[in-house]
């Protein structure tokens, strides 16, 4: 008995000695737990970022194409079949988008992100960080953050589902523009008493209370097409409550351009609101998160002229009908486009290219196609849908490359070593609340601080032209105006929709549907959220 | 030593005995004495084994009566001591050891094989004796017998002979090939089993079988050897072969098969030279994996290395030398047709473009031939009581692209030592792999250009400079691009073993498995200054997938990139074996623990660049200057590299049979992980088998046709906690940019993954039934499995609305995927004379995979998703595939070409039925065909003629489509002045702005023969007192191939998520010449 229990005892007791161990947890000791991040200011900054970096995100490609590319500001056409990219282009040109589009895709999931990140920071912040004014004011920063991330999918999407708390797997159905709106208002009014209003390094890149109020302005200007319900005196009063501090003043004309250049920044006196770009800036993001316009707005052959360290990609213009517009040469705006004869930097040499005939022209039928062809590069006003009107291509030659006017209001940067930019770009500046606030009492609101429309106008005017004053203001004559001061910052749809110019035929588009001031819920949105409701017309 | 064999106490039992037995083994008649009288038997279970069947009729008799009538005629005697009876052998008398001494000879002889060629290692026994020798290195043996008495000569492999001793002194004995007995015993988890009582599905590959060739790869050994195991391998030296093994299980990451190697779970297979294995076994169904539980979802391999054998030192050594050429490339235009082309089409090249060459940029990136070589020496041997073998293997693969190429050096020693009357056992096998792999960065890009570049352009310009036309998009010199950039990785493989394995009563054995992986990779990258400053802003090609192409921005002056990552796995399993027989039934079963701990990712990475010469590459950081350029980043790379894992099992496994025709098999295994939800860490992977040997019923004995016949049926459930980040479960924060805080870009820091606290077990649940079968006295032998396979809570990153989690995807269980196939393997030799024979086997499988559904209850994106985008020009968001419920992984999902309109262009099945020439993504897309093959097939066939031997091997793979990719890219001929064009485009329009749109137009049948191998051997008849094998050989891989596939090879990636999609990603396809030999001494 006793050997028969030694013998079993010996590997039953060797098993159950190593067999014991079943701990199964590993500790994490290289990572950022919620145990260890964030604890002290440093960390709460470091943990706002996200949500900072996402907004970054698209704003300077696919929500700027979403915003131009669908009007007559900005006309994308294919180069012998590149950049066709699925008719991405042609579509938003020609109005006839679907819900699988690309961009309309991209603007959804950029916001929506912007707008979960401000969810769980939020609720990360509100637990970790001990209460008080720097507490209420970081929290107050990136809810306008998602206040302005809501705004954008209001604008270009009417109807959206509301989420503003972490975690909440909950069904979240649409709700109604109006509903979404009043939303928005409110959010941005509960921000508003724990905002800063110093405008500093510190600040810039940041929301503000005059951030607050721009937004605000935006939102009441454009009220009674969203809502139905006109709020011009609301948008004054936010104008106002900007426009009395004094905290901005708009730039000289001496400094209008470089407001834009990339060494724009913190002291630039018209940025209300502005995302800072440097091409040393990370992301982690699916977006670009980098300004990539020289990428675009460059002409192919001008990379020496501008002595940037890349190839840009392509070619994008504006449409005659936008540069109509630009019809005062006395007006400094005149210079962020690159026109007709092109000339070295010191303005007398002549920027020249060698190629063939063919090449040149890609119809030449002349006798000698490989014959070589130097010219001096010429931008042409006109876009000639030359490679087929159908796939929506200007062709694959010197012609075509040098098509349409180009906007170099975003200041290539030859700095950078690559064709991300340095040039922040703004979202609100202080001349839309000029505009805004004249476009407003020229609607019908009530003038304050003695300003009319007028004076308003001419107050803006004053630092962009050597022309004289203007004697009387229009609706038509401001939305040119608004054409020239806001061209290339993404705010041209919500112009032309405000102004019922969306549906006009302008380029090539002939489609007059209205269902078109908005995009459609995109398909891949309604793969994740069953509960969302397609728009009207799609 | 003695040990205790049958104990039975009884503390009062009568000491009278009664006992009625006839014939009864002399084991039974212990047992019941021990029972009346409370006394213990003991006897050595090798002695009782010589033990004469009793008869005995005794009644009421005493304790030593009883014992000298069980005693009588057997060649034991016995002491008795204190309660115990100790038997032992008689001792001789000296007139017994006399005449055996007179009787005695000296036997001397050779044992060769069928084919003349000496055996080694045979063990010669006399029959009924202890007394065995074995054969030395040239087949001989000395053995000293008496006459009349029977020597057995025995020898894996090979049937048992048996040679009755008469005048003879010296024997010549030749034993047969047993074609069954070859693969007599499979390796299973924990254990071995013999192949007659498995009741799972397992398929062994002996070392003899394992491809031949210049491969360096564990997955390019089986390609086409087991049925169902779906392998595809380019002609890179330093990409494995994925494998893929009854159809893709999973959609996460890890979808190829596990490996065991001598008993350690999860070894880098690159650390085992094939010239070291013994052999492969391939678990497929569940019940023989589910013994591995978590890990085991996608099949398992258990790969055997050769070990010492007793008796004299062996030493051997294998080599080859290989040459390899490019066995296909793209038909691209050369300068002639191009400019016949554009002529035609009243177009012409830039004079930059045109210099009057004809290069082709093909073949400028490849070598025109490369070598390999390979030598592995070994020795071996063994006592009674210990045995070892070391090799050391030395492999040169130099791969056909320009500055890729492989080196390897693999040292192993593997030492066993018994002791305590062979009761106890160590082992200890050590082996350490040293690779050196050189590769080419951007390298997609660099094929892709190769592909694309014009031929009337030349290599260089005429002051020697590369030519560059960097006015053209993505446009770059393929040939400057290698040569301006160094890639290379070290990595060292450790794989340490020591067993303990105790011999303990009733037939237990305990085993203690501590085993130590460590892998070391050190990485370089390089790009030179002429790199940085032309190629900036390149795009990379990634293979397809679920990503995009991506920028490469590179820092000014070189840049080189360093990385240093170390992963350990430690890893302690103990269990404890029985194996006992009761009469007709036999039971084992496995009992055990499993302990293993991961680290990965354990280094450092670092990205700088600014240096001041070239010449330095990689190796010395200290001379950068990354600050000087204020848009580069000294990059430290991804975020949450190092994780640590842990896994704990239980686990027993119980087969019983009755004799050995009814099978049973039951195993359970209880699995933890680390990386679950806290709540969900443990699963339970339970598996139960059954197999019945129809040919051991009498019915069936005497059968002419049907000489073996095995039923088997199984189910189990295996697991796989594998293929995503070790803290997937849990919140965590990481490195989300950097952005503009008070004047100066921070961190921005936050959640990197969404937490999910469900997270639990992936489980893939195999139900296989299967028969083998022999026929006509075992000629042709073969197995029929058909199986299902039901992957459920698969484990995806699902799209998630980003608005909930803004990472837009979370980790979690939901989706179900189905694979059914059938299997069939047949052997036969149909010819078998004394000159010649010829073996032959076919295997055969057929899959069909299908996802069954991609949800979650709580996140719906996981279904519909597109993705593969090769990105060509102007078809930036144009997918390839979809993720679609119903339809199985890889389905094709793109437009559908409708021939063209009246203006030449092509057109497409819009999604309305209309034709259009402006299809829209998504919206006009169809489903059109899906990359998983209907077939695949091996097939090999055996010569042997006098002392040659020839083997040929067919491989295919049937029923499934490619989406050629490249071929749409090369299809442009509206751009032909810009990049280079296929031939075949030659008479397309230029006009046709749509040509190159991905759609069915470049979907083509994969299906493809190939005569996979040839191999060519003498093997000399050596008389010689060293050499005792010779053997040349000649052999070649990619002979030639049948196939209607237009592009470089129909073998296209078949594993992963994106299979069938060629971009211009393959590494070409080599054929191979090489000589090798195989000698021993």
């Amino acid at each position: 008995m006793n050997k028969t229990l030694r013998n079993i005892t010996l590997p039953v007791a060797l098993i159950l000695s190593l067999g014991a161990c079943h701990k199964i947890e590993v500790p994490i000791k290289t990572e950022l737990t919620p145990e260890v991040f964030p604890q002290n200011t440093d960390q709460y900054a470091q943990a706002a970022g996200p949500v900072y970096v996402a907004l970054r995100g698209n704003y300077s490609v696919e929500h700027f194409f979403l915003q131009s590319a669908s009007t007559d500001e900005v006309i994308f056409p294919a180069f012998g079949g590149n950049w066709y990219n699925g008719g991405q282009f042609q579509q938003l040109h020609y109005h006839n988008w679907t819900q699988d589009h690309s961009d309309v895709s991209a603007e959804w999931y950029w916001t929506s992100t912007i707008i979960g990140l401000v969810n769980q920071t939020m609720a990360t912040l509100e637990q970790v960080e001990p209460a008080g004014a720097a507490k209420d004011k970081d929290l107050a920063e990136i809810r306008m953050v998602r206040a302005l991330a809501y705004f954008y999918q209001m604008d270009s999407f009417g109807n959206v589902p509301i989420v503003d708390v972490a975690g909440d797997y909950s069904s979240h159905p649409t709700k109604p523009r109006a509903e979404v709106f009043n939303y928005i208002e409110s959010e941005i009014k509960a921000a508003l008493p724990s905002l800063s209003t110093t405008i500093s390094q510190a600040t810039y890149g940041k929301p503000t209370k005059f951030m607050a109020y721009a937004l605000l302005a935006k939102m009441y200007l454009n009220a009674q097409y969203y809502t139905g319900t006109e709020r011009w005196n609301d948008c004054i009063a936010a104008c106002d409550n900007v426009i009395t501090p004094g905290a901005f003043t708009l730039a000289p004309i001496s400094t209008y351009l470089q407001m834009f250049y990339p060494t724009n920044g913190p002291s630039t006196p018209e940025f209300i609101f502005a995302i800072p770009y440097a091409p040393s800036a990370v992301n982690s993001f699916p977006f670009r998160s980098q300004n990539l316009h020289q990428r675009y707005d460059l002409p192919r052959r001008l990379v020496s002229k501008y002595a940037v360290n890349f190839t840009p990609d392509a070619s994008i213009s504006t449409l005659p009908s936008y540069y109509a517009n630009f019809n005062d040469v006395n007006d400094i705006r005149n210079k962020q486009w690159l026109t007709g004869l092109q000339f070295q930097a010191d303005g007398v040499t002549p920027v020249n290219y060698t190629t063939t005939n063919q090449s040149y022209n890609q119809n030449y039928s002349g006798a000698n196609p490989t014959g070589s062809i130097t010219y001096q590069v010429t931008l042409t006003p006109n876009i000639e849908l030359r490679g087929g009107v159908a796939n929506f291509d200007v062709g694959n030659d010197e012609l075509a490359w040098n098509m349409g006017y180009h906007n170099i209001k975003f200041y290539p940067d030859a700095s950078s070593s690559n064709r991300d930019m340095n040039n922040d770009i703004p979202v609100f500046r202080y001349a839309d609340i000029i505009l805004m606030k004249a476009e407003a009492i020229l609607r019908g609101g009530t003038p304050t601080l003695g300003a009319t429309p007028l004076s308003l106008v001419n107050q803006l005017r004053a630092q962009r032209s050597s022309s004289a004053a203007w004697t009387s203001v229009t609706l038509e004559t401001l939305y040119a105006e608004r054409c020239r001061e806001f061209a290339w910052e993404s705010w041209h749809r919500n112009d032309m929709i405000r102004f019922g110019k969306f549906e006009a035929a302008y380029g090539f588009k002939t489609n007059t549907d209205p269902n078109k001031r908005i995009f459609p819920i995109p398909t891949t949105a309604m793969r994740l959220n069953k509960d969302l409701v397609q728009n009207p017309g799609y | 030593m003695t040990i205790a064999l049958l104990q039975v106490s009884a503390a009062s039992v009568a000491q009278r005995i009664n006992l009625d037995r006839k014939n009864a083994p002399l084991k039974s008649v212990f047992t019941e004495l021990s029972k009346q009288t409370g006394f213990d038997f003991l006897i050595d279970a090798k002695t009782l084994e010589r033990a004469k069947p009793v008869t005995v009729v005794l009644k009421n008799v005493s304790l030593e009566e009883a014992l000298e009538s069980c005693f009588k005629d057997q060649p034991f005697e016995y002491t008795i001591d204190d309660k115990s009876v100790v038997v032992k052998d008689k001792e001789k008398s000296i007139y017994e050891r006399v005449k055996e001494y007179i009787n005695a000879v000296i036997i001397t002889g050779t044992v060769v094989d069928d084919k003349g060629m000496p055996l080694p290692g045979v063990t010669v026994q006399i029959k009924g004796s202890a007394k065995t020798t074995t054969t030395s290195n040239n087949g001989s043996f000395s053995i000293s017998v008496n006459k009349g008495e029977i020597l057995v000569f025995r020898f894996i492999g090979f049937q048992i002979k048996e040679v009755a001793i008469g005048e003879q002194t010296n024997l010549k004995v030749t034993l047969a090939e047993d074609q069954q007995q070859l693969s007599e015993v499979a390796v299973i988890g924990y254990g071995k089993q013999s192949r007659a009582t498995l009741s799972s599905a397992v398929s062994t590959v002996s070392s003899k079988e394992l491809n031949k060739g210049a491969i360096t790869d564990v997955g390019q050994l089986l390609q086409g050897k087991v049925p169902g195991l779906n392998v595809t391998a380019s002609g890179d030296p330093n990409k494995t072969a994925a494998v893929v093994l009854r159809g893709a299980s999973t959609l996460n990451s890890s979808q190829g098969p596990f490996y065991v190697v001598d008993g350690v779970p999860g070894v880098d297979i690159a650390a085992i030279a094939p010239d070291d294995i013994a052999s492969i076994d391939v678990l497929k169904d569940a019940a023989a994996t589910a013994i591995y539980g978590n890990r085991a979802a996608n099949g398992v391999i258990m790969v055997t290395t050769k070990k010492g054998k007793k008796g004299q030192l062996q030493i051997a050594y294998n080599g080859y030398v290989g040459q390899e050429k490019v066995a296909s490339q793209l038909d691209m235009m050369d300068a002639t047709e191009l400019r016949a082309f554009l002529t035609k089409n009243n177009q012409a090249l830039t004079p930059i473009n045109d210099v009057g060459a004809d290069t082709d940029w093909q073949k400028s990136i490849e070598k025109n031939s490369a070598i390999s070589h390979n030598h592995n020496l070994s020795f071996n041997g063994g006592t009674d009581h210990s045995s070892y073998y070391a090799s050391l293997n030395y492999v040169k693969k130099d791969g056909i692209i320009q500055n890729t190429g492989l080196e390897r050096v693999i040292g192993r020693l593997a030492m066993e030592q018994s002791a305590f009357n062979d009761k106890l056992k160590f082992s200890l096998s050590v082996t350490n792999s040293n690779s050196d792999a050189q590769d080419v960065p951007n390298r997609n890009v660099v094929l892709l250009q190769s592909a694309l570049h014009l031929p009337t352009s030349a290599i260089t310009n005429a002051d020697g400079s590369y030519f560059e036309n960097l006015s053209v998009d993505g446009y770059y010199n393929p040939v400057a691009m290698l040569n301006h950039s160094q890639m290379n990785t070290k990595t060292n493989n450790l794989v340490a073993n020591f067993n303990t394995q105790v011999k303990l009563p009733f037939g237990l054995t305990y085993n203690l498995n501590l085993s130590y992986l460590n892998s070391t990779a050190l990485r370089g990258e390089y790009y030179d200054s002429y790199y940085t400053s032309t190629y900036n802003g390149l795009y990379s090609n990634p293979d397809p997938g679920m990503g995009y192409h991506s920028q490469q921005s590179f820092g000014t002056n070189g840049q080189a990139t360093r990385s240093s990552l170390q992963n350990v796995n430690k890893i302690v399993e103990t269990f404890i074996n029985w194996d006992k027989k009761f009469g007709d039934h036999a039971l084992n079963a496995v009992l055990g623990y499993s302990w293993q701990n991961n680290t990965i990712g354990d280094g450092f990475q670092a990205t700088t660049s600014n240096f001041p010469v070239d010449n330095i590459g990689y190796n010395n950081f200290a001379l950068s200057n990354p600050y000087a350029n204020p848009s580069f980043q000294v990059n430290f790379g991804a975020d949450g590299v190092y994780q640590e894992t842990r896994l704990i099992s239980d686990f027993a496994r119980l087969n019983y049979n009755y004799k050995e025709k009814y099978l049973l098999q039951a195993s359970v295994r209880r699995d933890g992980s680390s990386v679950f939800g806290a709540d969900h860490q443990w699963g339970y992977f339970p598996s139960v088998g059954a197999a019945w040997r129809i040919s051991q019923e009498s019915f069936l004995q005497g059968a002419t046709v049907v000489s073996d016949l095995k039923l088997r049926a199984s189910y189990g459930v295996t697991g796989n906690s594998s293929g995503f980040n070790a803290y997937t479960a849990q919140s965590i924060s990481g490195s989300l940019g950097t952005y503009y805080n008070n004047g100066s870009y921070i961190a921005a820091l936050g959640p990197t993954q969404a937490s999910n606290s469900d997270l639990q077990w992936e489980k893939t649940a195999t139900a296989n039934i299967g028969l083998d079968f022999g026929l006509f006295k075992g000629k042709v032998t073969g197995s029929l499995d058909v199986y299902d396979k039901k992957t459920t809570g698969m484990i995806y990153s699902y799209s998630v609305d980003p608005i909930l989690v803004p990472t837009g995807t979370i980790v979690a269980n939901g989706g179900s995927m189905s694979n059914k196939g059938i299997e069939l393997t047949i052997s036969t030799t149909p010819v078998r004379t004394t000159n010649f024979s010829w073996s032959t086997s076919v295997n055969l499988a057929h899959n069909k995979n299908k996802i069954t559904s991609l949800s979650n209850p709580l996140f719906s994106g996981g279904d519909s998703v597109l993705y593969s985008f090769p990105e060509g020009l102007g078809q930036s968001s144009h997918s390839l595939q979809i993720l679609k419920e119903g339809k199985p992984l890889g389905q094709f999902f793109s437009l559908i070409y409708a021939g063209k309109d009246a203006n030449g262009v092509s057109q497409f099945l819009g999604g309305d039925g209309n034709l259009t020439t402006t299809p829209s993504i998504g919206t006009d897309y169809h489903y059109i065909g899906s990359a998983q093959p209907k077939l695949l097939l091996g097939w090999s066939n055996d010569f042997h003629y006098k002392n040659w031997d020839l083997n040929v091997f067919f491989r295919g793979v049937f029923g499934n489509k490619i989406f050629n990719a490249t071929r749409a890219d090369l299809f442009r001929p509206n751009t032909a002045t810009l990049t280079n064009i296929l031939s075949d485009a030659a008479n397309e329009s230029v006009a046709d702005y749509n040509a190159y749109q991905y759609s069915s137009r470049f979907v083509e049948s994969g299906s493809y023969l190939r005569l996979d191998n040839a191999t060519l051997a003498y093997n000399f008849k050596v008389k010689s007192k060293y050499f005792k094998v010779l053997r040349l050989y000649t052999s070649s891989n990619n002979v030639f191939i049948i196939t209607k596939y237009t592009g470089v090879d129909p073998e296209i990636n078949q594993g992963g998520i994106s299979p069938g999609v060629d971009y211009n990603n393959f590494y070409p396809k080599t054929r191979t010449f090489l000589l090798g030999a195989n000698v021993t001494f």
